[in-house]
């Protein structure tokens, strides 16, 4: 726990923003609960609200942005204090973005209304979908704590997901052999699973985020020097 | 690590009894800026006035350590000081133009180091510091008008332009813009800048956004000693030491 500002109302307003990335985290993890519910249920009314919902995050992801940028403006901070104000309007993007791909999930359900509930490529869809809240629900934790550890936790789990995301493709295949007439659904469910993929992805950027909070490294950086991508590579 | 050109070991100063600083080891770059920062009473005004031998005005002031400007140790008793000051030039807080007009200001230092042959050399050498400093434009046709009937921001590159008529190694400037508006600031900061090509500067100032908008180096003091230093854009984004962090960000450390 780092030190008390003189000026009072600086810690305020860093915490309000905070307690904002909070709230908006457990609306996104909620939207991400209910999207996946409505793979299993297909409910219009509860699609409607989903949707609604994500303009409500927009929504808190302007006011965050707007607060941080009132904030540097106002106390020009450095250090620490410069990226405690500049990362929520990162984090608060990357979780617009995942409500994003909630709201997609939920429109596709409509799409996935026929499908065989106990279908092996939707399962993998499930589990998909449980390991990335259980991710973003610790990163939460972990930008809460400032804790890195849990940070780095987090990022390693994204390789789980991304092994995932191959299975459910290779089990969508051997469906669409199997049963060619399901092509459409199967097709569906690739996208689904990419779309938790990049849920995936977006949290490994928040971690990123904390960990850069507390240390001041940019991992993303380091990462991309140290491990150039290749070109013209699928995975 | 660069090579120093201003080189500070184990300096202590003392005023009476009191000891503003202790133990500094401090190398200073060429041709760089670097910002001495801490809280009033730290000891980096100390440590400026060190560098020019400033201290030596006050009888209780005592020096005690090394201090080498290009080689040469400063507290040597054969130095001569005069001459370290034309080396070693100071712009201070408050822009204090003598009481005479803008030229002669410019050539006052000039004519006491006896650094002008002729009139014409003289003439040059007031103009080439009048530009040097920015100053130039603003004032070439008002040569004879009194130093002090210019703006607050234009009496402070006046006073540069004084400093550097006589063309010294290194600049001290102690919070150069302390007195200025930001539009006068954004002028003198821009100055220095274009002035580090040639000069070393060493800057205290209590604006951390200013330390670390001109400075390559920033060096920490707290409670008369040296806590951290290093590049700027460290020291400003992840500083090793938290008594560095806690002042830097403004937290009660």
């Amino acid at each position: 726990m780092e030190n008390a500002h003189i000026v009072g109302r600086f810690d305020r307003d860093l915490n309000n923003i905070k307690a904002r990335i909070l709230e908006m985290g457990d609306l996104v993890i909620s939207q991400i609960k209910d999207a996946t519910g409505a793979l299993q249920n297909t409910d219009t009314a509860k699609v409607d609200r989903l949707v609604a919902t994500d303009r409500q995050i927009n929504g808190m992801n302007k006011d965050i942005h707007t607060r941080a940028e009132r904030l540097i403006a106002l106390r020009q901070p450095m250090a620490l204090d410069l990226r405690q104000a500049l990362s929520p309007i990162n984090i608060a993007a990357e979780l617009e973005r995942i409500g994003d791909h909630a709201k997609s999930t939920a429109k596709r359900s409509y799409k996935l209304a026929d499908a065989p509930k106990d279908q092996e490529t939707l399962q993998i869809v499930r589990q998909m979908s449980a390991m990335v809240q259980a991710m973003l629900t610790d990163i939460l934790v972990a930008y809460n704590n400032s804790d890195i550890e849990l940070a780095a936790k987090v990022r390693a789990l994204d390789l789980e997901v991304d092994k995932l995301n191959k299975a459910a493709f290779a089990a969508a295949l051997r469906g669409i052999f199997e049963d060619p007439q399901m092509a459409e659904i199967f097709v569906h469910l690739i996208l689904l699973a990419r779309n938790f993929e990049r849920v995936g992805d977006h949290v490994v950027n928040i971690a990123r985020h904390v960990h850069q909070i507390v240390t001041g490294e940019d991992l993303k950086a380091s990462d991309q020097r140290n491990c150039p991508k290749p070109a013209g590579r699928l995975s | 690590m660069d090579k120093s050109y201003i080189s500070a070991k184990g300096v202590n100063v003392f005023y009476g009894d009191k000891q503003a600083l202790f133990d500094i080891d401090l190398n200073i770059g060429a041709k760089k800026v670097t910002a001495l920062i801490g809280p009033s009473g730290c000891g980096k005004s100390t440590f400026l006035r060190s560098i020019n031998r400033m201290n030596d005005l006050i009888p209780i002031c005592r020096f005690d350590g090394s201090l080498q400007i290009g080689g040469q140790e400063l507290y040597d008793p054969e130095v001569d000081v005069v001459a370290l000051r034309a080396q070693v030039g100071m712009v201070f807080q408050k822009p204090n133009p003598f009481p005479k007009s803008i030229f002669e200001n410019v050539a006052y230092g000039l004519k006491i180091h006896g650094l002008a042959s002729s009139k014409q050399e003289m003439q040059d050498r007031v103009e080439w510091s009048l530009k040097s400093a920015g100053l130039w434009g603003e004032v070439a046709d008002r040569l004879d008008e009194p130093g002090n009937s210019l703006s607050g921001g234009q009496q402070q590159r006046l006073c540069i332009a004084r400093t550097i008529a006589v063309q010294p190694k290194v600049i001290l400037m102690d919070e150069p813009c302390s007195a200025l508006d930001p539009i006068a600031t954004a002028v003198v900061e821009d100055l220095i800048d274009s002035l580090r090509k040639d000069y070393t500067i060493v800057i205290v100032t209590h604006s951390m956004q200013q330390a670390a908008r001109i400075s390559q180096r920033t060096a920490f003091f707290h409670l008369g000693k040296l806590i951290e230093v290093g590049n700027t854009k460290d020291v400003f984004t992840t500083p090793r030491e938290e008594q560095t962090q806690n002042y830097i960000t403004g937290r009660i450390g």
